[in-house]
């Protein structure tokens, strides 16, 4: 059994099978090595002064707008959902980027209003103070009156805002004309229309509830209290609030009779069924530009001053609008350039005059107004109503860090969509809203 | 391996020079075999057992580092959000598994005793789907489900569902998941399933054929007992991987502009507690939740059905 022959021989056979048996086991290893030299030598290479900037594909061209006009400059341009819609993809990556202390992107666009109050908050640390001198004073000065409100957490300017998103009442001045209709200044002259036009016009729509920013559109602009953080950790939630069934009762018959859809206004087919059909929408600032075109004939559009409730002063809501911050990781030189970039995306009218939305800074506006009034779409003109409009958009409305609106798309659209009433499903919608923020560490009451 | 060697000693021409001979080539095998594991064996450790581990230590700890023993398994189980997901998950399970077994086994037994080219063909068909990896199977259900582009807009109609909103309310979503799942997984599951049935000896067919047994009784009493162990199998790691669902609810919310709650599935709600508000010790405490019942249905089935037993 043991005669040294035959083991020499075992051995002589074994060898080159261990040796293969050996290379395999490293080959392996090396194969899984490979990542962390991966990694490695990427980080090597971001020591030189690359910029990282995350934006969604709308702001593409106004980067590549400033990497034109700044050609020395390395910009690595990502672009990601734009964390819309209450996806979470920009705390998802700074939450990883948090754990593994390094990879955060230096600049990010989010369309997501909510997200100063989230991203500054301790769970994930991450945009820089704006208002310590990071950005001069004189460019934060240049916003709008309140603009920079949604920005501001206890004092601290987290972000500027790449574009106002108020409401407005947009409508088919050719349609109007057409029908021998007068444009409504109230909610309730708008409601009156859209059941005139159910029975004399059918087909033709004076709004939609398909989508999950409708409470921006409709609760917001009727004082709903439903998010309004009264002071530090207690917010107001009252489903059955007067202010917010007023608008539901107006919107539900309304629903039933088809002259508002709910078809989301962003549906593959939305733009096909509803060209040159929709006689009035309400909707933020960006839909003129951004969803108009091509379904209202050029030169039909017009806009007109946010509803009004008959009583009290007008008050608007706003859809998005869109925030650029900056990272708080960021030190010396690469800091201020990061800085120079955050200021020139968001207040240069290179950057300013090419984004569909109107510019919340201040001394971009008149340009951006002018661009548009040029671009013929629109038949009256713009500026006093959206300049107007800016001012009014209603305070109670505050940023949380959860996603309001996903809430009310899985609660309120998708009750419309099965057959309810908006009115029937507001107390699911404020329930569900109260658990968010409880589990969030608020207290919730009902009263102001 | 102990049977192999008593059986070698046993052999009448166990001499010493041919059992070394087998001795060497057996340890050759081992070597090789070793080897050959070491890639899987490393990347599994990596990307397997280190995770779950770190995963079990995070869900008995505090956020801090601190030990909390079940204080996250508890805040997470009072969370609103958790019940409705794991009654979804288990709504989308129970229509997902029922149809696996029936259908899938169903299938296979039919194709098993159709002519062989015949059954190739439909085998290929049948896997097709499963080829397109699952985000992208996914995007090909958007299409399918939206009534306005969906080539089967006449079938949606006689739903009434006019748009993408309507075919995906909260109530339909466990039954679209599981077609989605099954039109993904199925084909698969019938090939390895014809493999199986490949593997009864012929003899016992005959043998069964010529007692008088017809086409249904020898599938359902000689085929379908003799393969149970890879029904067990199946039924393993479907469970496993359906109550890990992510992508599907993750993506069509994504398609709907947000018409599906954020936290679906207890996997999106482990996600959700892991990346929206950073908790990343709640997030574990879910994963856990869904290791420990993964781990239980498959003892369950691994004794009830004896999987492991070599007979």
């Amino acid at each position: 059994m043991s005669s040294p022959i035959r083991s020499k021989e075992g051995r002589r056979r074994l060898r080159p099978k261990l040796r293969s048996s050996v290379l395999a086991i490293v080959a392996s290893a090396l194969a899984v090595a490979t990542f962390g030299v991966a990694t490695s030598a990427s980080a090597a290479a971001a020591k030189k002064p690359t910029i990282t900037i995350w934006v969604d594909s709308t702001r593409v061209p106004q980067v590549k707008a400033y990497e034109k006009a700044h050609p020395t400059v390395k910009i690595d341009m990502v672009t990601y959902n734009g964390n819309a819609n209450g996806s979470g993809s920009l705390q998802s990556r700074i939450a990883l980027d948090n754990r593994v202390g390094g990879g955060w992107p230096d600049i990010v666009f989010s369309e997501e209003n909510n997200d100063a109050a989230s991203l500054a908050s301790s769970q994930f640390n991450y945009p820089a103070v704006l208002n310590n001198g990071t950005v001069p004073s004189k460019v934060l000065g240049g916003y709008a009156a309140g603009t920079l409100a949604g920005c501001t957490v206890n004092g601290k300017v987290y972000c500027l805002r790449n574009d106002l998103a108020m409401n407005l009442l947009f409508y088919n001045s050719a349609l109007m004309t057409q029908f021998g209709y007068t444009v409504p200044t109230t909610w309730q002259g708008w409601a009156a229309l859209g059941a005139e036009v159910a029975t004399q016009h059918p087909g033709y729509i004076v709004g939609s509830v398909g989508d999950n920013w409708d409470d921006d559109i409709y609760l917001w602009p009727s004082e709903c209290h439903v998010n309004d953080v009264i002071k530090t950790d207690t917010i107001v939630i009252n489903g059955a609030d007067p202010n917010c069934t007023r608008a539901t009762q107006l919107i539900d018959p309304l629903v039933k009779d088809g002259s508002v859809t709910t078809d989301s206004v962003f549906s593959s087919t939305f733009g096909t069924t509803y060209k040159n059909k929709i006689l009035m929408m309400v909707g933020p600032a960006w839909y003129g530009q951004y969803l108009f075109p091509g379904i209202v004939t050029n030169g039909d559009l017009a806009v007109a001053d946010p509803l009004s409730w008959g009583s009290g002063p007008t008050v608007t809501g706003e859809v998005g609008g869109g925030l650029w911050f900056m990272s708080s990781h960021l030190k010396g030189a690469t800091k201020a350039l990061t800085a120079s970039i955050l200021t020139w995306l968001s207040t240069s009218y290179g950057s300013q005059g090419i984004s569909p939305g109107y510019p919340a800074y201040v001394a971009d506006e008149t340009a951006w107004v002018a661009g548009q009034q040029a671009s013929g779409l629109y038949s009256n003109q713009i500026a006093p109503v959206f300049a107007k409009a800016a001012t009014e958009v209603w305070s109670g409305w505050s940023p949380v860090p959860w996603s309001t609106d996903s809430v009310f798309g899985s609660t309120v659209v998708t009750g419309i969509n099965s057959g309810q009433t908006l009115t029937s499903q507001l107390s699911a919608f404020a329930s569900q809203l109260a658990d968010y923020a409880q589990s969030d560490g608020y207290t919730v009451v009902t009263t102001p | 391996m102990k049977s192999v060697v008593s059986h070698q000693a046993s052999t009448p021409q166990g001499t010493t020079d041919s059992l070394g001979s087998k001795l060497r080539r057996k340890r050759k095998n081992g070597v090789a075999g070793y080897a050959f594991v070491s890639g899987y064996f490393i990347l599994l450790a990596l990307f397997g057992i280190a995770p779950a581990v770190y995963a079990i230590c995070l869900a008995f700890t505090s956020t801090g580092g601190h030990v909390v023993g079940l204080s996250n398994f508890i805040k997470t189980g009072e969370d609103f959000r958790f019940l409705p997901a794991f009654e979804n998950i288990a709504e989308y399970l129970s229509i997902w598994l029922a149809s696996l077994v029936v259908i899938v086994i169903g299938l296979a037994l039919m194709l098993h005793s159709i002519s062989r080219k015949v059954s190739a063909a439909f085998r290929f068909i049948f896997y097709l789907p499963g080829a397109l990896a699952g985000a992208a199977s996914v995007l090909v259900w958007l299409f399918m489900l939206d009534p306005t582009v969906s080539p089967w807009r006449l079938f949606l109609g006689i739903f009434d569902f006019k748009n993408l909103g309507q075919t995906i309310l909260p109530g339909h979503l466990p039954i679209i998941f599981a077609i989605i799942a099954f039109w993904a997984g199925a084909g698969g599951w019938i090939v390895v399933t014809y493999g199986a049935l490949n593997n009864i000896p012929n003899e016992l067919i005959e043998a069964a054929e010529l007692d008088g047994a017809g086409p249904m009784q020898t599938a359902l009493r000689i085929k379908l007992p003799l393969i149970k162990k890879w029904i067990t199998f199946m039924l393993i790691l479907a469970f496993a991987a359906g109550t890990q669902l992510f992508v599907e609810p993750q993506l069509v919310g994504e398609a709907s502009l947000g018409l599906i709650s954020p936290t679906w599935s207890p996997n999106e709600l482990a996600y959700y507690f892991a990346f929206q508000n950073n908790n990343f010790n709640y997030a574990a405490a879910i994963s856990v939740d869904l290791l420990v019942i993964g781990l239980l249905c498959a003892a369950v089935l691994v004794f009830r059905t004896k999987l492991f037993e070599v007979e």
